[in-house]
């Protein structure tokens, strides 16, 4: 069963990977699988969900980029700030050997958890990664090995992530995919993964509010799944009959907006 | 369409207000209520109704988050009405009426008593199959003032608009304990008009402070207990209603096992709504439902209609 009382921690470290684009780090006395988000509190301002970035050593790591009013703000806390978490919440990746892990941007983010967790376990898997531009990129340090690209050419191959995906799953012919970004790069990475017939478990974002299965707020278009319960993991198959993927996602008040243009 | 249980009647169908549900558990407003596919996922688990989310005329946003938080004995929540208006409301009305044969409830609400009638007419185009008026919510008072139920001469009008708007579609109102007049004010529904009285909003409202960040969790402060905490307030509550009025009534409040809903029941409720316990799982819908049969097996009785009110004797 989901976590949904409030706690609250004190951050105990913030690093900087650019202005806009921090890990946060709480000493975190519960457990947590790869995929899982945590509802993220910023006493007195609002309460957004994030993927878990890292949890190890009983430290939760978030990674989060100041795109919007709420993540802006969050660029100001700093050590010795109180944070306040509900969750883990959401079903999480399932494990396998011989997996290609694909990320968009800070969408990245939970599968750097995952990476953890495969290495932990001795799973073979490859890593792509695709950004606008290197600063985009977070722990860049410990990316040895993973395939980039930059749409801007600044780090890696020049251009999106699939042209760096296909050559990969090419040669290591893995058993899975995971995927998690932007969702246009998801639907991509899933036709292709169908292509290929490699089974893909892809991490879905929408507009959240309770995060525990109550409000309805999450559910998608079609079979009704709760991303925040049934997901923010679902298997391509399970995608099937939703009819809302690519389209603009529902807002607070629960309207779909009509695409633009 | 079809009613596909109409031909296989069970133990468990209730008749409310002149609607057969096929199982008196009907899911409450503001849980899963957002859109067909929302309500279509808990209505799979054997429903005998849902309830819309509550909308208004213009779209709402509601409260900046947190908007739900658990203590120990339930949830409070304050998410401020959000909805998308009532044109993409009654979308997600026809759009669940095209795929479910579960009957539909449209939960309405208005920021002013004036409201009520025209929002009333926006959702019986739909063709709901009864419309439920939120008079009672507790987490928008800052904003909306004191909720419509307290005041029984703006409840009985609206009662009265929201009738007329209406037409041939049954009308429940929506109450809470929150004023400690419930049986009076269900008699000032009944009076106007009213089909039925859905019994119990949240509670409270309630207020959780978090000791490091020295504030109230919910964004709003203060907001509406549900849960384990409410079932007996709620039953009181149904009580209190049964005996002030002769309208069937949909118990709610805290139900989480057949032996919850057969409390509402025995002391008056018709149908019983189902929302927080979902939290542990939709199939505590099934649960219920397998828990409400076995009763009537075990008792030797052919519906939930022998032993309705029957705490009153």
């Amino acid at each position: 069963m989901p976590d949904a009382r409030m706690r609250t921690f004190k951050v105990v470290r913030v690093i900087e990977h650019a202005p806009l684009l921090k890990s946060f780090y709480v000493d975190a006395p519960f457990a947590a699988e790869p995929g899982q988000f945590v509802n993220l509190w910023i006493p007195g301002v609002d309460e957004k969900p994030f993927s878990i970035s890292d949890l190890a050593d009983g430290l939760l790591e978030l990674s989060v980029k100041g795109l919007g009013s709420f993540t802006r703000r969050l660029m100001d806390v700093r050590p010795g700030d109180w944070l306040g978490i509900r969750g883990p919440h959401g079903s999480p990746f399932r494990l396998e050997d011989n997996s290609v892990l694909v990320g968009g941007g800070i969408g990245f983010a939970p599968l750097r958890f995952l990476a953890r967790r495969l290495r932990d376990a001795g799973l073979k898997h490859r890593v792509a990664i695709g950004v606008r531009a290197r600063d985009d990129l977070i722990f860049s340090t410990e990316l040895t090995g993973y395939e980039i690209a930059s749409e801007d050419g600044s780090v890696g191959e020049l251009g999106r992530v699939t042209g760096v995906l296909e050559p990969m799953l090419d040669a290591a012919r893995p058993r899975a995919i995971y995927a998690a970004g932007p969702e246009p790069m998801l639907l991509a990475v899933r036709d292709i993964a169908k292509q290929r017939g490699i089974p893909a478990q892809l991490s879905l974002e929408r507009y959240m509010k309770c995060g525990v299965g109550l409000c309805g707020q999450c559910c998608l278009d079609g079979p009704g799944a709760r991303v925040c319960v049934e997901g923010p993991v679902f298997e391509g198959s399970a995608l099937e009959g939703v009819t809302e993927l690519g389209a603009p996602h529902r807002t607070a008040s629960g309207r779909r907006p009509t695409r633009a243009g | 369409m079809t009613d596909s249980t109409a031909g296989a009647p069970t133990r468990l169908a209730v008749v409310v207000a002149g609607v057969r549900l096929a199982s008196p558990l009907v899911l409450a407003s503001g849980v899963l209520g957002t859109s067909a596919s929302s309500m279509d996922l808990v209505a799979r688990h054997g429903l005998g109704a849902v309830t819309t989310k509550s909308f208004s005329l213009d779209e709402r946003s509601g409260h900046k988050g947190p908007t739900l938080v658990a203590f120990d004995h339930g949830f409070l929540n304050a998410v401020g009405l959000s909805n998308p208006g009532w044109e993409a409301a009654t979308a997600e009305i026809r759009a669940f009426k095209a795929r479910s044969d579960t009957k539909v409830i449209a939960s309405i609400f208005g920021r002013t008593a004036e409201e009520y009638g025209r929002i009333a007419e926006h959702a019986a185009s739909a063709a709901p199959d009864l419309i439920e008026v939120n008079v009672s919510c507790p987490n928008v008072a800052s904003e909306l003032g004191t909720p419509f139920e307290a005041d029984a001469a703006v409840l009985g009008r609206i009662t009265g608009d929201v009738k007329r708007a209406a037409g041939a579609i049954p009308v429940s109102i929506k109450l809470s304990s929150n004023f400690g007049v419930i049986g009076r004010m269900a008699r000032v529904c009944e009076d106007h008009g009213a089909d039925a009285i859905t019994a119990i909003n949240t509670v409270g409202p309630g207020m959780i402070i978090d000791v490091n960040a020295r504030r109230p969790v919910l964004s709003n402060g203060a907001g509406g207990v549900s849960g384990p905490a409410i079932l007996p307030i709620a039953v009181r509550s149904v009580y209190e209603v049964a005996r002030a009025v002769k309208l069937p009534i949909i118990g709610t409040g805290g139900v989480a096992s057949a032996e919850d809903a057969l409390q509402l029941v025995l002391a008056g409720a018709t149908a019983v709504g189902i929302g927080t316990a979902l939290y542990e799982g939709l199939e505590v819908v099934d649960r219920v439902n397998r828990g409400l049969e076995s009763y009537l097996a075990r008792e030797g009785l052919d519906s939930l209609d022998a032993i309705r009110g029957a705490a009153h004797a």
